[in-house]
């Protein structure tokens, strides 16, 4: 265990904020309830995205695929085929993985440039989709209908929005937790040295191809968990949205606002943009349709326009501005030192 | 000049503001009212069917309201609580969780095609919530009923009725038959009841044709249909794709195959402005029929009326199936609150069962001649529709079902 995960684990700050959220369900309605899982959602892709696209630098549009391949895959081996849903996750992660291996060598083979990997990946995540909606086994347009969840855990069922949202907390935190465990591993500086310099990078020995799949292999298998956990959650695998390039332009846009490249960051992004848009649609859709879209907008066009590297730096401006401020206690203590 | 910290109050005093409206509400929405809540999809792909339906809804309920309302229920007024889905199945769920825990509505209704349907079925079945569906092709909750036309007894099925009519009744010279439908949902639920009804009916089956939704240019599968040599092709079609569709039609000169399918795709009005005069002429007057759940030359006297005073009361500018169709739900509302006689909402379902507007009811504005009433899979049990052909005057003659028709179907070209 490397140094930053260590203290990540032992943070109270860590811990406080998972109990907090743990516990939600006893204070929250119904509604409240979805918006706080959506969120928590979003966390875990966009923070299992941040490995590639924000410690790698390769701006990924393909995860889309990943999440197909959790939810539709996985509910096709359990509806078609009877495979349990947990060995059906397993099954669909095992896929990504193997998937984000192919994109990855097909990247290193044919010396991808930034722009030409994010083109070939939304390629890879367009015939996805073409695939799915296809595609009977998987449902084709018409999607899947899972049976209702019960709460039988050996079956992936967690009991309703209570049970789904404590366990996408913990795949959430394992997400974000992968994410610091990188960071302060030696992979962690191999990603970043390919980031800011791929030729430099293996110039000095940093084995491309390697780090690359394993960066993609990982963000694909947690991408694709996280899959399986929403489409039980949502009951029903609708292909236009678990398979369509949109979900992964949210991702991109809640890691980029949060702040790309750092753990908490995209978690940051999804927990302040997601509840965001859900309680802006809530509140203006009926009122005046569209409207919600604009005033989100705005604000994301304000975010980027105050701290174009993201939040998580502003924030953490912010609290150092403050600590600055602060009068130390020795002051307090004794009004007449002050100059 | 422009600073962030004028920007950024700008911005904050704009959200502030607009978030404060929906707070705004009139008095009269308190008091004695029924909260029904409106999922509409207002923005995004699926918005048409809303931005038509719902000032017919809306027109129908203000209607009721002042007529005394709710007549069970003291004469309560019904306040409509409007909710947005932006045409994404899942947001439609989440609006509903919305609608009914916090705005805590009494019964749901929404345009709700298939998909959103599936999406909201496990919000229904948690909060036991009564609702209506304008346009789903079928349910999955027992809280659902939907006023859509059914895949199997109501798209495929009237095909198919058409098809067999024009070829044992009108003599068309129809012996294969190859099916071309919109490749989404809808369209291939149709077809996969279409395709063997047709076989069992004795059309040789050449092929089928699914039509990407998402191409741009529908060449390549006129192509391949062409060189399957149909004597008819059916199948549902979406508005953008049967644009696409006719203009390859057009540029192929390909119009030997008799085109007999729905809905938007052969019947919407926006087909004659999307093609061009020239165009429509050529492609949509020769061999070609169109299946619809509503044509204002229908010979329906209830409909006649309500098309009628949408267009000279409420001055709607587009009145066509979507509207029509909406104005019926709120009928439909309005009987299963006047059934249920109270808001309980194992009352509302049992008033679901039991709403029946016969043919030749004022309020039965969809052309049903064995009138409006739900089977026991909460559907129409009548799903018929209409057929229709194009005159060069950019019209419509209705020639199928017999009781309905204006016309005898054009023959063969």
């Amino acid at each position: 265990m490397n140094d930053s995960l260590r203290r990540t684990l032992l943070s109270p700050f860590f811990w406080l904020a998972f109990l907090a959220i743990a516990a939600l369900p006893f204070v929250l309605q119904s509604y409240y309830l979805h918006i706080v899982i959506l969120a928590l959602i979003y966390v875990a892709l966009a923070s299992a995205w941040n490995i590639v696209g924000g410690i790698a630098g390769q701006i990924s549009l393909a995860h889309s695929l990943f999440v197909g391949m959790g939810a539709m895959v996985a509910s096709a081996l359990f509806l078609k085929l009877g495979i349990n849903l947990w060995l059906a996750a397993l099954i669909a992660a095992a896929l990504s993985a193997l998937m984000g291996a192919i994109i990855a060598f097909l990247d290193w083979r044919f010396r991808l440039g930034h722009l030409s990997f994010a083109l070939v990946t939304l390629a890879f995540a367009e015939m996805g989709e073409i695939v799915v909606v296809g595609w009977d086994f998987l449902g084709g347009a018409s999607g899947l209908f899972l049976p209702r969840d019960t709460g039988q855990f050996l079956q992936f069922q967690f009991g309703g929005g209570e049970g789904v949202l404590w366990a996408m907390l913990v795949l959430a935190a394992a997400c974000i937790l992968v994410n610091v465990a990188i960071l302060g591993s030696p992979l962690g500086y191999y990603l970043r040295s390919i980031r800011d310099n791929e030729q430099a990078a293996q110039a000095i020995g940093v084995r491309l191809l390697r780090n690359k799949m394993l960066a993609m292999m990982i963000s694909a298998v947690l991408t694709s968990l996280v899959g399986t956990v929403y489409v039980r959650y949502l009951t029903f695998a609708d292909p236009y949205l678990l398979v369509s390039p949109v979900i992964t332009i949210e991702i991109v846009l809640f890691a980029t606002v949060g702040g790309l490249g750092r753990a908490g960051g995209p978690a940051l992004g999804a927990l302040l943009l997601v509840p965001l848009g859900e309680v802006l649609r809530g509140k203006l859709g009926g009122v005046l349709p569209g409207l919600h879209y604009f005033i989100y907008g705005l604000i994301v066009i304000l975010v980027i326009r105050l701290s174009p590297a993201g939040l998580l730096p502003l924030l953490e401006r912010a609290i150092a501005r403050l600590r600055r401020k602060q009068p130390s206690p020795q002051i307090i203590a004794n009004p007449t030192a002050r100059p | 000049m422009l600073t962030r910290r004028t920007f950024g109050l700008a911005a904050g005093s704009l959200a502030a503001s607009t978030l404060a409206m929906p707070y705004v509400r009139p008095a009269v929405a308190q008091g004695s009212a029924v909260r029904v809540g409106v999922i509409n999809s207002m923005s995004g792909n699926l918005s048409a069917y809303a931005t038509e339906g719902h000032p017919a809804f809306e027109y129908v309920v203000n209607k009721i309201n002042a007529g005394g309302g709710i007549k069970s229920l003291g004469g309560a007024k019904i306040e409509l609580v409007l909710a947005d889905d932006t045409s994404q199945p899942a947001r439609t769920a989440a609006e509903a969780r919305r609608l009914i825990t916090e705005e805590k509505v009494s019964l749901i209704v929404g345009t709700l095609l298939s998909s959103q349907m599936l999406a909201i079925t496990p919000v229904l079945d948690e909060l036991k919530m009564p609702t209506l569906s304008i346009w789903a092709g079928g349910t999955q909750s027992p809280w659902m009923f939907s006023l859509g036309y059914p895949y199997d007894r109501g798209y495929a099925q009237t095909m198919h009725d058409f098809a067999v009519w024009l070829r044992d009744v009108k003599k068309f010279n129809l012996k294969t038959f190859a099916s071309t439908y919109s490749n989404y949902e809808a369209g291939q639920q149709t077809n996969k009841f279409l395709v063997p009804k047709m076989k069992a009916s004795g059309f040789e089956i050449v092929g089928e044709v699914p039509l990407d939704t998402k191409a741009t240019d529908q060449t390549s599968a006129m192509i391949r249909l062409r060189a399957m040599k149909p004597d008819l092709t059916s199948g549902l079609v979406t508005p953008r794709d049967g644009i696409l569709m006719h203009q390859a039609r057009f540029n192929l000169n390909y119009h030997n195959t008799v085109f007999a399918g729905g809905t938007g795709g052969y019947t919407d009005l926006s087909l004659w402005h999307d093609l061009g005069t020239d165009i429509g002429k050529a492609v949509l007057t020769k061999n070609l029929f169109g299946m619809t759940g509503f044509s204002p030359g229908a010979k329906v006297p209830s409909m006649q009326a309500i098309i009628a005073e949408l267009r000279d009361v409420a001055k709607l500018k587009l009145i066509g199936q979507g509207a029509i169709q909406a104005a019926q739900g709120a009928r439909v509302l309005q009987r299963v609150l006047e059934g249920a006689g109270s808001l309980d909402r194992d009352a509302l379902l049992a008033s679901f069962k039991k709403v029946e507007i016969p043919f030749g009811d004022p309020d039965l504005y969809v052309a049903k001649p064995k009138g409006l009433k739900f089977a026991d899979d909460r559907m129409l049990t009548d799903g018929s529709a209409l057929f229709i052909q194009w005159t060069p005057e950019q019209a419509q003659e209705v020639v199928f079902p017999q009781e309905f028709a204006q016309v005898e179907p054009r023959p063969r070209a």
